[in-house]
């Protein structure tokens, strides 16, 4: 191999500290569109806490219902009432549509046939999902439910995971 | 993203800082046993976790670590004469034991015990399998000796390697968690690496580009499963530990032997970087201790006599960009050591997390940075000693296995991450 010389634009100078300063320094550009959805009853408790301590621009919300097809098969399910942290009811189509991260969480495995309806939503959409499940009760029909679809997927003993995601992904 | 006193509070290690204690919980690697290869030998200039030392050997095979100047005027005891049961400095003559206590002052008359009332700070200095490791912090609390399995099995069955990487040990380490950018960056060693080619594996990695993840607990830290695509209805699974503050294993490939990292802090600006190469029922063959010496694999080809890698940022890296361009390495660097060396130093000394943009699959980071949080924060203010001292935490494995897609990867592979003697590794 040719040995080029070293040049003043060559690592050993534009890796240094001194370097660093001159790294553009321009705004961050806004959060992700981040909706973060509490599956069941107790994830829509630690949702809640999460919204309280969170200030970047997720939306926050629970799963109140899923509209199941007359024959009961899960795949046809057709979409999902979602209540706000204001209390006020949203559909998941309408959330998702301007959405590119879904965060769901969920506590038991009453979640699962939420977490295949958002996770199938999300994944004709091309959003990006994560699930978060919080250990402690059987949860493992839920993680099934959620393995196809979450890029990510933690099951974990501490809810303060959540507000952790979200501020590393600025949501 | 981490705010600027967080990024502080976890890439400072000198003494005094919070994850600096947190890494005097442990112990960590100081030096290779070769580096001190005989008794008398010359003494090693060693600084860890922002603290200049000197590691010597004395004539009766007893290791030392301990303050490397001279408690008279300042001297660097690297100058030093190491013999007769002690490390001499050569500026007048004092000299000090392996625990750092001053036996002679020549100026002083013959029977002064004014020696007795100096001593260097000094820390144990212990050879487990191939490396010397050290415990820096209170001897009250420490803990029993590493447990870790590629330092417990037979010596030809195991070989180290050490290397310099110019930035903080944080962002080396991040390279260790994150497994999604083994498709990209090497992707040209699958191909051609004498210690990674062949393996079934590497085809589902090169199939999948996208892999998915999940991160568990462990009881010393953490394991994230990178899954792709295998057959109809079944996933290819690689899963990584991570035990805290700084040890990662790379899930295997084939029969090739298992490997990982040890990242330890020199300062807050550079790392050694400790790789190891084990197998855990065999001996390493000639051709693949060859390989590990000549820096295939995750070793590196040092510049002789140092551990300085031949491929460096004063060079570029000795960048290819025709074999870059014929997709033999796909950032055009040589070494899948260097690959990642050369991007973790190009974002800085320590790289501003303030700037960054993490996405989910970035998660295993996410939670590593947490823990590490965590745990530096109730060490100081609780005195609760963290994850992964405990030696117990050490007996873990990196695995790579084809699982149904219904089962989890933690269910199925209790067994497989858990280091058992005379059993060998899961591995595709």
């Amino acid at each position: 191999m040719t040995m080029r010389p070293i040049l003043l634009n060559s690592c050993a100078r534009a890796a240094t500290a001194a370097e660093a300063r001159y790294r553009i320094d321009a705004p961050i550009a806004p959060s992700r569109g981040t909706r973060v959805v509490a599956l069941d009853d107790g994830a829509a408790a630690v949702v809640r806490r999460a919204a309280q301590q969170h200030h970047g621009g997720a939306h926050f919300l629970s799963c109140r219902s899923v509209e199941m097809p007359a024959d009961g098969d899960l795949a046809g399910i057709a979409d999902v009432l979602l209540v706000r942290d204001d209390g006020s009811e949203a559909r998941l189509s309408a959330e998702l549509a301007g959405a590119d991260a879904a965060v769901m969480v969920a506590t038991t495995d009453e979640a699962a046939a939420a977490a295949r309806a958002i996770g199938d939503a999300c994944t004709l959409q091309g959003i990006m999902t994560a699930g978060l499940v919080l250990a402690g009760q059987d949860t493992r029909v839920t993680v099934s439910a959620l393995r196809p679809h979450a890029r990510v997927l933690m099951v974990t003993h501490d809810e303060q995971d959540l507000t952790e995601l979200l501020t590393a992904l600025r949501a | 993203m981490l705010r600027p006193e967080l990024n502080e509070l976890l890439t400072q290690t000198g003494p005094g800082t919070p994850t600096g204690e947190l890494f005097r919980q442990y112990w960590i690697p100081a030096l290779l046993a070769e580096e001190l290869p005989e008794d008398d030998c010359p003494p090693v200039r060693v600084k860890l976790l922002s603290e200049r030392l000197i590691a010597f050997r004395d004539s009766d095979g007893r290791y030392g670590l301990m303050d490397e100047f001279c408690a008279h005027r300042g001297a660097s005891l690297w100058f030093g004469r190491n013999e007769e049961g002690g490390l001499r400095c050569s500026y007048h003559g004092w000299k000090y034991d392996v625990t750092g206590q001053c036996i002679e002052v020549p100026s002083e008359p013959d029977n002064s015990n004014f020696c007795t009332n100096v001593k260097l700070r000094a820390y144990p200095l212990v050879k487990v399998g191939d490396i010397l490791w050290t415990h820096m912090g209170d001897p009250a609390n420490r803990p029993g000796l590493p447990e870790f399995e590629f330092v417990h099995v037979p010596a030809d069955q195991t070989y180290t390697s050490k290397r310099w990487q110019e930035c903080n040990w944080l962002q080396a380490l991040e390279g260790g968690i994150d497994s999604s950018h083994v498709t990209w960056l090497h992707s040209g060693a699958l191909k051609s690496d004498p210690l990674f080619k062949g393996a079934r594996g590497n085809q589902y990695n090169v199939n999948d580009l996208k892999p998915f993840f999940e991160v568990a607990e462990a009881d010393g830290g953490l394991f994230v499963g990178a899954r792709r695509n295998a057959e109809e209805g079944q996933y290819y699974w690689r899963i990584t530990p991570w035990i805290m503050p700084s040890f990662t294993m790379v899930p295997p490939r084939g029969d090739h032997p298992v490997h990982g990292h040890f990242w330890v802090p020199i300062d807050d600006e550079n790392c050694w970087v400790y790789t190891f190469d084990y197998h855990p029922v065999r001996a390493l063959t000639d051709a693949e201790l060859q390989n590990m010496k000549a820096g295939f694999g995750v070793h590196s080809e040092n510049i002789p006599g140092t551990y300085r890698p031949v491929r460096n940022k004063d060079n570029d890296y000795l960048m290819d960009r025709a074999a870059q361009k014929r997709g033999e390495h796909y950032s055009g660097v040589t070494g899948i050591a260097i690959q990642d060396a050369s991007l973790q130093e190009s974002m800085g000394p320590i790289v501003d997390r303030t700037k960054e943009r993490l996405v989910p699959a970035d998660s295993g980071i996410i939670k590593a940075r947490q823990k590490l949080r965590k745990a530096a924060l109730a060490l100081r203010d609780e005195g609760v000693t963290p994850p992964g001292a405990d030696p117990a935490h050490h007996r873990v494995r990196s695995a790579a296995i084809v699982l149904p897609q219904e089962e989890s990867f933690l269910d199925a592979c209790r067994d497989a991450v858990t280091a058992t003697p005379g059993v060998p590794q899961t591995s595709v």
